[in-house]
């Protein structure tokens, strides 16, 4: 058992190399590697965290492939043997899937073996699913496509959420919120970096014989490899025992505040976990249904006064928003805590999803894009306060892994979310409402999702003591 | 030394960012036009 530190971490794990012997022996992947000196500026930590989150977040760009890869075969239009947009749609939900499940299952081996190994892992699965799949595209093999970008890119995409986030946690104690807002922002932000640039190479790349998606993603794999290889490169741990300078943690500190710790295998067995669990599920579900309808959303709405491109914008500003408030929201917990945070998400939430069916009787574009804006940029501060929230429950020790296995509801929303609203829109429709109509049930449902979320936050308390990691024993 | 490195780092992740955001912002105008 190695030496300890008062928070746990033994020194033998987060110590630097003590000499040069020693450092010969420690790989340049090695967590020991990246042990930063006590007077390491921690803001050069926040640039390899988004460095490796504005890659991943191409993600939610995937639906730019979608008529490109549905005409591989037919060229201009779609022949019967080309996918349909149903069979390619299954790539990005599992991708999606498998980051919830793989951000759960690696979440242990992230803490043990360090950031800079995983963020490195994560680029390889990253940028090679993105190889694969253009194997699979170059051969029109889907089951390729989906085992690349869908399974392969979606571990890097589990892998690479969790890394840079517990590492930055352990460098901004005083300002945990704020931090993890800095790297989850840049998930938000891969999208609007994605989008262009795929747009961009396709039409680089197309030819008489191929619309050069294919080129496009090897391009793109080999670019996002290199560029979540330079956070792995930058990325450093705090010394086990280091604090900001000047900076005591409260003497008296807030009553959801733990200075304890609680391991990811006791964390998940506790009621606060699942009510976590359950405020993410909630939050995200009324987000996310909405992000994936918004175009035909507005348009329906306000039939006739917003045409496509407009409604375009209309997705643009959301996802601005949506990135805007992972940083906003997250810093701004750090003064109103965690759970008056997510009271706001709620209640404010609620209000405007039950406002929006009359804003949109009344026909105003400028209140109901508002009112999404706002909307947005809470779905996407419920993803970067989560980290806080659970580090503020159950302490730094294993706050990567446990936040692996929280965003299963991640995957969960992404599911239930857009099922919804679909669903729900469609058996209006089927029923004889209009379309303009049709979303009103819609939104109050996601109020009542959103009262839920409000109850299962009310309901957190501190974690009960006996759950604690005994102090001076050793993290792993 | 370690001020510019910083710096550095962040306009490496920055311009990036600031390219996407400038593009997505293009697009939304159209809403209002």
């Amino acid at each position: 058992m190695s030496a300890t530190t008062p928070d746990g971490l033994g020194t033998g794990r987060d110590g630097p190399p003590r000499s040069a012997d020693d450092e010969q022996r420690v790989g340049f992947f090695d967590r020991r590697r990246t042990c930063a000196p006590r007077d390491y500026n921690r803001f050069l930590v926040p640039p390899a965290a988004l460095a490796v989150h504005l890659s991943i977040g191409q993600a939610y760009a995937f639906s730019t492939f979608n008529l490109p890869l549905s005409t591989l075969l037919g060229g201009e239009h779609a022949s019967p043997n080309d996918w349909s947009l149903v069979q390619i749609g299954w790539t990005f939900s599992i991708a999606i899937f498998v980051l919830g499940l793989s951000a759960a299952i690696f979440g242990r081996w992230v803490e043990r073996v360090g950031p800079r190994k995983a963020m490195g892992v994560a680029a390889l699965c990253f940028g090679g699913g993105f190889l694969v799949a253009a194997l699979g595209i170059a051969t029109h093999q889907l089951a390729l496509l989906y085992l690349g970008y869908g399974v392969l890119g979606g571990c890097g995409l589990g892998i690479g959420y969790i890394a840079p986030v517990s590492t930055l946690i352990k460098w901004f104690p005083d300002r945990p919120g704020m931090a993890t807002g800095m790297a989850i922002m840049g998930f938000g932000g891969g999208a609007m970096i994605a989008a262009p640039l795929s747009l961009f190479l396709m039409a680089h790349f197309r030819s008489p014989e191929s619309n050069g998606v294919a080129a496009t993603f090897v391009t793109m794999g080999c670019l996002y490899f290199a560029f979540m290889m330079f956070g792995a490169v930058m990325v450093r741990v705090p010394p086990g025992d280091w604090r900001p300078v000047g900076w005591v943690a409260p003497r008296t500190p807030r009553k959801l505040v733990t200075q304890a710790h609680v391991a990811v295998d006791k964390a998940w067995r506790t009621p606060q976990f699942w009510l976590l669990w359950g405020v993410l599920c909630m939050n995200v579900t009324a987000g996310i249904g909405v992000l994936g309808q918004a175009s035909p959303m507005i348009q329906e709405m306000f039939g006739g006064r917003v045409t496509p491109a407009a409604a375009a914008g209309f997705v643009g500003l959301l996802s601005l928003f949506n990135m805007g408030g992972r940083f906003f929201w997250a810093s701004i917990s750090d003064y109103l805590g965690r759970r008056n945070t997510y009271f706001v998400f709620f209640l404010l939430g609620i209000v405007l999803y039950a406002t929006v069916p009359s804003i949109g009787r009344a026909g105003s574009i400028v209140g109901f894009v508002a009112a999404f804006a706002l909307i947005l940029s809470m779905y996407g501060g419920g993803f970067a306060t989560i980290p806080a929230y659970l580090r503020d429950m159950f302490g730094t020790m294993h706050v990567g892994a446990i936040h692996g296995r929280v965003l299963t509801a991640w995957a969960c929303a992404g599911v239930l979310g857009p099922v919804l609203v679909n669903y729900l829109r469609q058996y209006q429709i089927d029923n004889g409402v209009a379309k303009a109509q049709a979303y009103s049930v819609t939104m109050y449902v996601m109020c009542g999702m959103l009262l839920i979320g409000l109850l299962c936050n009310l309901a957190i308390t501190a974690v009960d003591p006996r759950h604690h990691h005994p102090p001076g024993e050793d993290a792993r | 030394m370690s001020t510019l490195r910083m710096l550095l780092l962040w306009v490496i992740v920055g311009l990036p960012l600031a390219w996407g955001v400038a593009r997505t912002l293009q697009n939304a105008l159209q809403l209002f036009r």
